[in-house]
Formats: structure tokens, C-alpha cells, sequence
């Protein structure tokens, strides 16, 4: 095998791997709160504008929408046959997706400079 | 006893229905074949099925037995819901009655080249394995190809054409784990690609139906973990 990853392997370790990240962030996220005071904005704005949590914040929804691709991917995969059909599910989920992390990527720069 | 099993003749029918037959005097201890023989003996010759050893060995009585699949030769009567309902094993191309066409499955088997492939000159007198290496042959080698497993697998309702099915991939990897086979390599590139292996997404029908208790789903992961291990 080539020592680049077949794209069905790939799929499947990016599946795992931001897995395990977001199961792992899960629960760092409920720690770091139970163990804050105040859980109202001022305290997000707070907890989210470190620098370490923001980058957590950002890489778990970089993870969500990856799995989110490879799992709506598969479901397209197994279930649409028609090439423009499937081409166009696949283009309208990427879009979805992007514009999604697009929109987390703002919410996090404001937070930081909150 | 009754039994309302799918009946289907091609030729004469022009949809499928269920037919209902009641079976009286069933001795005790009896398997589901012994009923569907009793029933072509005494009630209809006409109802057609695939039946051979009688003992779970051959794999030629697989259906779907009140929904799911399994040897008719190795299912005890007692343990079955009345009206019991038989149908042929879903996914494949109805024949008659409860006969299917296996040649996608068995296209599929022949895909992943499933005899011993040796690049070194053979060896004069025989090959030699130690205890350790024959044990990792232990769950795969069993395999009676009845094709209980991969028509439950909705991957390959869905993709039978690519998607090599749970019986298929337990046979790849029982290659892919002989130390004797020396075809590693190809046996992996042949699976690349999103279909042939990473169809499968672990929901383990095959390995609840197989009537030999064997574990397809734990055959793909450890294809997986091989190739993650030859990629990095």
C-alpha cells in the first residue's frame, strides 16, 4: 500500500481520532465548569477568551464538523446512487458545513477580543 | 405448527405471497428442515428450498427465519415464534421460493483471492507452522460460505457490487493473518478505496446471525488496524 492513506482509510481514522477528541473535550469542558463560580456570559466570555480554551473550543468544532462530513458522507455513499444527485448532497453538505465553521470561527475571534 | 413461508415460482407467479401450512405430529426436538421437508413430503412438492447435510456443516438451508437469517438443519422448532415465517435470505435475487442466486456473493468471495499466495520457491516436503500460528487461523478457517452473514449486512443490500460483505472480508483476513501467504500487499491494495472494506460500519448483524459462531466484524477491524499499521 502507498504510504499516503486510501480514502477510506482516511475517513475512518479522521472518524476516530476526532472522536476520541471531542469525548475527551466533553469532558474537560463539564470539569472546567462545575469548577467555575458564575456560569453566566460575563464568565463564558471569561473562560472562552483563554487563549488555551479557545483553541479547545476551536479545534472541537473543527473534530464535530470533520466527523459530521465523514458520517453524512457515508450515509450519501450508501444510500444515493446517481452521480449529479450524490455530486450535488455532497457539495450542498460541504457548504453547510463550512459556512458553520466559518460562523464558530467568528463567535471565537470576537470572544477573544471581547 | 404453523408456518407462513414466501413461495414465488418465476414462471407462473407474478408477485411473491406468503403460503400458510399447518404441520401436525412434530416429535419433539425436531429442526425447522425437518418441518419444511415434512411439508414438501406430505403437503406441497411444489415448495422449493436448498438443503444438503442436514447438520449445519454444508451451508445450503440458509433463510430468513421470522426475521432473521440462519441454517433451517441447525433451528430447533421449539424455540420458534408460531406462525413461523420463512422467507429466502434477503439481498439476493429470488430463484424460487426460498432459492436465491449466490453468484454476487460468491463474485464477491472469489474478489479477494481467498487460497494461499506464495512468491518463494514451495517448500519440498511441507510447510511449517507453529502452534501459535495455527491458533491465529482459529475463527476464520471455519467458514461454510452459507451466506447468513452478508445478506444481513445492509452495506451490502445497498452495494453488493462493491462492497465485499462480512463472509468475504472474514476469508480476506484469514489470509491476510496465515503466516504462510506472502501476498500481504496485494490482499491490502485490493481493499483500498471507500467501498470494497469501509462500507462496513460495525453494526455486528453479521456476527449475531452466523450459525458458527464466527466473528466477521472482528475480521474487518483487525484488516483495519493492519492497514492503519502499513500506511504509518
Amino acid at each position: 500500500m502507498s504510504k499516503r492513506l486510501s480514502s477510506g482509510l482516511r475517513a475512518w481514522v479522521v472518524q476516530r481520532f476526532s472522536a476520541i477528541y471531542m469525548a475527551v473535550f466533553l469532558l474537560y469542558i463539564v470539569i472546567s465548569y462545575m469548577m467555575r463560580e458564575s456560569t453566566g456570559f460575563e464568565s463564558w466570555t471569561a473562560w472562552v477568551s483563554n487563549p488555551i480554551n479557545n483553541v479547545a473550543v476551536g479545534l472541537f468544532f473543527f473534530a464535530l464538523l470533520l466527523h459530521a462530513w465523514v458520517g453524512c458522507r457515508d450515509i450519501v455513499m450508501d444510500y444515493v446512487k446517481p452521480f449529479s444527485l450524490r455530486m450535488l448532497k455532497l457539495v450542498a453538505l460541504a457548504t453547510i458545513l463550512l459556512a458553520m465553521g466559518l460562523w464558530v470561527l467568528l463567535v471565537l475571534l470576537k470572544a477573544v477580543n471581547y | 405448527m404453523q408456518f407462513s413461508i414466501y413461495r414465488y415460482n418465476p414462471e407462473t407467479d407474478n408477485e411473491p405471497y406468503m403460503q400458510q401450512y399447518n404441520v401436525s405430529g412434530l416429535a419433539s426436538g425436531l429442526m425447522l428442515l425437518d418441518a419444511l421437508l415434512s411439508i414438501k413430503a406430505s403437503q406441497d412438492e411444489s415448495l422449493t428450498f436448498r438443503s444438503s447435510c442436514g447438520e449445519g456443516v454444508c451451508g445450503s438451508d440458509g433463510m430468513n427465519i421470522n426475521g432473521r437469517n440462519g441454517l433451517a438443519c441447525v433451528t430447533p422448532l421449539h424455540d420458534l415464534k408460531e406462525p413461523v415465517e420463512i422467507r429466502p435470505m434477503p439481498g439476493l435475487p429470488v430463484i424460487r421460493d426460498l432459492v436465491v442466486d449466490m453468484t454476487p456473493f460468491y463474485a464477491q468471495y472469489r474478489a479477494v483471492k481467498p487460497y494461499l499466495t506464495v512468491h518463494d520457491p514451495e517448500p519440498e516436503v511441507e510447510y511449517h507452522q507453529t502452534p501459535r500460528e495455527r491458533d491465529a487461523l482459529d475463527g476464520l478457517y471455519e467458514c461454510i460460505l452459507c451466506g447468513c452473514c452478508t445478506t444481513s449486512c445492509p452495506s451490502f443490500w445497498w452495494n453488493p457490487d462493491k462492497f465485499r460483505g462480512p463472509a468475504a472480508l472474514l476469508q480476506a483476513w484469514r489470509f491476510l493473518a496465515d503466516n504462510r501467504d506472502q501476498a500481504t500487499q496485494e490482499r491490502l491494495e485490493d481493499l483500498e478505496g471507500a467501498y470494497s472494506l469501509f462500507r462496513c460500519h460495525t453494526i455486528m448483524n453479521c456476527v449475531d446471525v452466523c450459525p458458527k459462531g464466527l466473528n466477521p466484524t472482528k475480521a474487518i477491524g483487525n484488516i483495519r488496524k493492519l492497514m492503519l499499521k502499513q500506511s504509518i
